[in-house]
């Protein structure tokens, strides 16, 4: 009992620190098979890489005499104008025979489709994304043409916070303004246009909304004026002699206006590309994939698909710059949301053989070679495209093998293998240079078909890849998963241990002696278990504020029965949870925007009282520190440290949540209080009351939400991040988010806890009383742990559950996000809560009393 | 003898069968309400929520303070009529305390909300209050016992006790699909957990005429 209660004295901060260390630990782990990381690699493409490529075997490279931004390929067009309407769904730019019944969004982009049917130059693409899509992703998928991972959408939640304040039809009035006068200008090589109204008007009102349709309507207008410039000036010599018109989406939305996910509707966007060349003749059938329809005018429209990771590769090759884009002279107006298109990386995807067709350039209409070969300039199209993919497949080549060479998560060997291969099959046949084919010109004519077998190869080639990163870097590594989660799993238990420790005889009197307590440690498990079980639903998860407020109010009715059972008439009716759901919700609104120097003050002095009171203890060894009185004090003055701080950061509803907590914590500890009246000095193990701490716990959930706060990463305020400052330094702003994010639900709640025990009995002076204050102490915190660590336990089991689920990435993993960082959040704060609140008192020597009590 | 009896259980003894009566009654009751709602209004419960609580309620009002003001307690004190008007004052008074306690587990609070909240509240004072107001009264030592205890003595506390557990429980219960995104129209405030709390009520009646069928068959014999 003696060794028993020494290593239970001085193991006790240990076990806390321990326990944050396997909770880091194992969220590291399954981290890293949850949530995918890509290493971007800091290498860009050269012109004068292309001459390590064995594409130009035998000659030198035909096209590096030219211009330094033209290298790779030979240009097909000279100027490419994207058009990019963000939230694009397939079916607004696709005619509505395409599909079952016509609805009333479809077919208001017009012009496109009359286009599409009617020339043979434009051609309208149903473009397959990758999730999560969301439109930072997106634009750096398609201008990288690589895949995007899910960290990246991080980076993507201050756009929407700037963007909510604009009204749907100002969104795109500046693109509108800055698109025309470009089109005459000469300055540039690509011309970027980002209109974002068809998003916006899908969150706010939904697809199916009048909204929706005028803004279709309008951008058809747009569109049409666009068109007639670049034809206008399309004739020989004009400024838009060669140029490639593409109008996309990067991803598609829902019916609600929601897109991030991974079903169709989101994924499927489309792509209208045209030339404004002389029409192309038509591509060799082979490659043909596409599927034709009649349009509402009878006319016959063909719809091809790709993949949307191929669009960059596509686009470079297209423009005969290094793949994917080198540096053109990139004209990116509007909107938003920084574009940067002009430098970026390595691509893997494939040069599309449809929108390649489309360029005109890719067609040798000059060479006049004379010759009674029927398909001679499909002939020379093939060997030119031959050419592209030779060079395409040797940069995804070289992309791969500096990816696994670079990253730490890289491919498995025996996969590189696979590639290696297929590579070296697709080289071996012969190159497609013209000097190698003039050796098959027996005839007239040139022989297609080594050709056909040499595009096969590298289609082969490509595709593979694609296949293999997608499986890399959006598929979940359930080896690690696993293994994080039995990390944390672990931490259970030790928990359970931490808390029992005190006497192993006391677990049969839990179960037998005291029903009481008993009950209430069913109830309250009862408690943590539904809302364990409620993460494995999204709309619950979505709820959640909700389901904690309903939880806390059902226990809060369980303990005032209990009171009540003790003929105890409670006047202080619960009456804040009402006040807290409904009241605050409506409140709302915008933070009042103080002076600046008036918050760093409230920040220094805050600063000041913490540093005070973490250094008291030095000053005051002397002083008894046993009494009750003492450990409030403490507990009040910390308190009022932290939250000072907080409240000023969550603006004008701070002093009224603080109110609410106050409240609420007031009835927790009043019902406590009332429940422990007649059950004076519970011998046992548990001499705390376990409903208490769930309704802590549960408390501090709420206020997460109530504070206007959801798991989402545009639920941060950044805001707070702000008051006090107006120019932004990473570390200061983002401590500063942390604190408003966590100080109410995590930060308060972890330091207010001793209340619960301080106010129990302020009768009892004696030396042992305090002993068993602070044990109780200790055991609240360890059962508080223990809490948030079983939600956070099940919320990374219902991740693991549902990580095929298509909220996944808009839902789940935030939340998992969320839950993640609370935890270590409160891990850390539980262990300095413990060093200032218990620490100094437990080395010392007066605790062997317990003992011998014991 | 029958003079000893009262003194030791004041209230009525109820026999099984008018256990079985009453709790048969309040069933009918429900059920014609809703069948009145149907067919003679046309309305359900999913298609016009609060009238059609409305119609439950006021059938099943004079049903329930009628037959549980027979069973009432003190009998000789207690005229029929009195414990009449303590179940018409107990309606509103629970309503109030029901119509508080969903809105702190989180029920909806707003002008169009109103008069679902209202109704709801009604008809879950009449399964849990009134019948507790009619026999018990204002004594607080029954009601602490009823509700806070769980611990039924006597038969007529079986009939009261009971259902009123298994309305609160069932609407507790019947609250659980609400956040869910079916977009199922029975997931409005108050149907779902209006259909959890007749549910629970039917339930724990039947349960309560089976506790109360061998308290019965022991009586009897002593009666004699």
């Amino acid at each position: 009992m003696m060794e028993m209660g020494d290593w239970w004295r001085r193991g006790k901060w240990r076990i806390m620190v321990m326990l944050t260390m396997l909770h880091i630990v194992g969220i590291l782990i399954f981290t890293r098979g949850f949530l995918l990381t890509r290493t971007e690699l800091p290498y860009y493409s050269n012109c004068s890489d292309v001459s390590e490529s064995p594409c130009f075997t035998g000659q030198s490279n035909p096209y590096q005499n030219q211009s330094n931004s033209r290298c790779w390929t030979r240009p097909a067009v000279d100027r490419l104008v994207i058009i990019v309407l963000d939230a694009l769904r397939f079916d607004f730019v696709a005619p509505s025979t395409f599909f079952k019944e016509p609805k009333p969004w479809m077919d208001k982009l017009q012009v496109l489709q009359k286009l599409a049917s009617t020339k043979r130059s434009a051609r309208i693409f149903k473009a397959i994304a990758d999730p999560p899509t969301t439109s930072l992703q997106r634009l750096k998928g398609l201008t990288t043409g690589g895949l995007p991972t899910f960290i990246d959408v991080g980076n993507s939640f201050g756009a929407p916070a700037i963007l909510e304040d604009n009204l749907i039809h100002q969104v795109d009035n500046g693109c509108i303004e800055h698109l025309l006068p470009s089109l005459y200008e000469e300055d540039w090589d690509v011309l970027i246009a980002h209109f974002l109204g068809v998003d916006h008007a899908g969150h706010i009102l939904g697809v199916d909304s009048v909204p929706m349709i005028e803004k279709l309507e309008q951008y058809n207008e747009i569109l049409d004026k666009v068109i007639e410039v670049l034809d206008n000036q399309s004739g020989p010599g004009g400024l838009h002699e060669n140029t490639f018109l593409l109008v996309m989406g990067d991803h598609g939305q829902t019916i609600n206006g929601d897109h991030g996910g991974g079903s169709a509707e989101e994924v499927e966007t489309s792509v209208f590309a045209m030339s404004f060349k002389k029409p192309p003749p038509t591509m060799p059938s082979e490659f043909d994939t596409s599927s034709c329809e009649m349009d509402l005018d009878q006319k016959k429209t063909c719809i091809s698909s790709f993949q949307q990771l191929d669009f960059a590769a596509t686009v470079s090759a297209l423009l005969g710059v290094p793949f994917p884009f080198g540096r053109c002279r990139p004209a990116v107006i509007c909107c938003g949301q920084a574009s940067d298109a002009g430098y970026l990386l390595f691509s893997i995807g494939r040069v599309s053989p449809e929108l390649y067709t489309l360029g005109a350039g890719t067609w040798n209409l000059e060479n006049n070679i004379e010759g009674n070969c029927p398909n001679q300039k499909e002939e020379e199209w093939m060997q030119n495209y031959c050419n592209v993919l030779c060079i395409n497949s040797w940069q995804v080549k070289r992309y791969i093998d500096i990816y696994s060479a670079s990253s730490v998560i890289g491919f498995s060997s025996e996969d590189l293998l696979h590639i290696s291969d297929m590579y070296a099959q697709a080289e071996e046949n012969w190159s497609c240079s013209s000097e190698s084919l003039l050796l098959f010109k027996d005839e007239s004519c040139y022989s297609s078909l080594p050709l056909k077998r040499k595009i096969d190869a590298y289609f082969k080639f490509l595709l593979n890849v694609a296949e293999l990163a997608r499986s890399k870097w959006t598929e979940f590594d359930l080896k690690m998963m696993g293994i994080g989660f039995v990390i944390i799993l672990i931490s259970l238990p030790i928990y359970f241990l931490a808390m029992m420790t005190k006497s192993v005889n006391g677990f049969s009197s839990l179960l037998f002696g005291d029903s009481e307590i008993f009950v209430k440690l069913v109830f309250a498990l009862f408690m943590v278990v539904i809302r364990a079980c409620s993460f494995l639903s999204n709309s619950y998860i979505l709820e959640e504020g909700k389901v904690a407020s309903f939880l806390l109010a059902t226990t809060a009715m369980f303990k005032l029965r209990n009171s009540i059972k003790r003929e105890k008439m409670l006047v202080e009716v619960a009456v804040h949870w009402a006040s807290e759901s409904d009241v605050l919700s409506s409140m709302l609104m915008l933070q009042g925007i103080g002076r600046n120097f008036i918050p760093r003050i409230i920040y220094a002095v805050g600063l000041g009282q913490l540093l005070l009171l973490a250094f008291s203890p030095l000053f005051h060894k002397d002083r008894d520190l046993e009494s009750k009185m003492h450990l409030l004090i403490k507990t009040l003055a910390m308190l009022s440290s932290c939250s000072s701080t907080i409240i000023v950061l969550s603006g004008k509803q701070g002093p009224l949540v603080a109110l609410v907590t106050i409240t609420g914590g007031y009835c927790i500890m009043r019902l406590g209080n009332i429940d422990r009246g007649s059950t004076d000095k519970v011998a046992g193990i548990l001499t705390f009351d376990p409903l208490s701490v769930t309704q802590w716990s549960l408390l501090a959930t709420c206020l997460f939400f109530v504070t206007g706060h959801w798991c989402a990463f545009d639920g941060l305020r950044y805001g707070a991040a702000f008051i006090g400052y107006d120019e932004f330094v990473l570390v200061r702003q983002a401590i500063l988010l942390m604190i408003d994010t966590f100080g109410f639900s995590h930060i308060i709640p972890v330091f207010g806890l001793p209340f619960l025990v301080a106010r129990q009995k302020l009768l009892g002076h004696t030396d042992q009383d305090g002993r068993l204050l602070l044990l109780q102490l200790s055991q609240m915190y360890l059962m508080y742990g223990l809490i948030t660590a079983a939600s956070v336990i099940a919320t990374i089991l219902c991740v693991i559950i549902q990580r095929r689920h298509l909220m996944v990435w808009g839902l789940f993993a935030p939340k998992f996000v969320f839950d993640v960082v609370g935890l270590i959040l409160t891990d850390i704060l539980i262990c300095l809560a413990w060093f200032y609140y218990v620490g100094r008192r437990e080395d010392g020597t007066q605790l062997t009393t317990l003992d011998h009590r014991d | 003898m029958v003079k000893a009896s009262t003194t030791e259980n004041p209230s009525q003894s109820v026999s099984p069968m008018q256990t079985f009566f009453i709790h048969l009654i309040c069933g009918v009751g429900l059920a014609v309400g809703l069948w009145v709602a149907h067919n003679f209004y046309s309305i359900s419960l999913i298609s016009n929520p609060s009238r059609t609580l409305r119609l439950i309620w006021v059938t099943m009002c004079p049903l329930v303070i009628l037959f549980y003001s027979c069973f009432r307690k003190n009998p000789e004190k207690c005229s029929y009529l009195k414990a009449v008007i303590r179940g018409v004052l107990a309606l509103p008074i629970g309503a109030l305390v029901n119509a508080l306690g969903a809105i702190a587990l989180g029920a909806p609070v707003g002008i169009q909300y109103f008069p679902k909240t209202v109704n709801w509240s009604l008809l879950m004072s009449l399964f849990t209050f009134v019948p507790a107001a009619s026999v018990f009264g204002s004594s607080w030592e029954d009601w602490r016992r009823i509700f806070a205890h769980t611990k039924p003595n006597a038969s007529v506390d079986y009939m009261i006790c009971l259902p009123a557990h298994g309305a609160v429980i069932g609407a507790w219960f019947g609250a659980w699909p609400m956040p869910l995104d079916w977009e199922r129209p029975w997931q409005e405030w108050p149907i779902c957990v209006s259909y959890g709390a007749m549910a629970g009520y039917l339930i724990t009646m039947v349960l309560s005429f089976v506790l109360v069928l061998p308290r019965g068959r022991q009586q009897h014999p002593k009666a004699d």
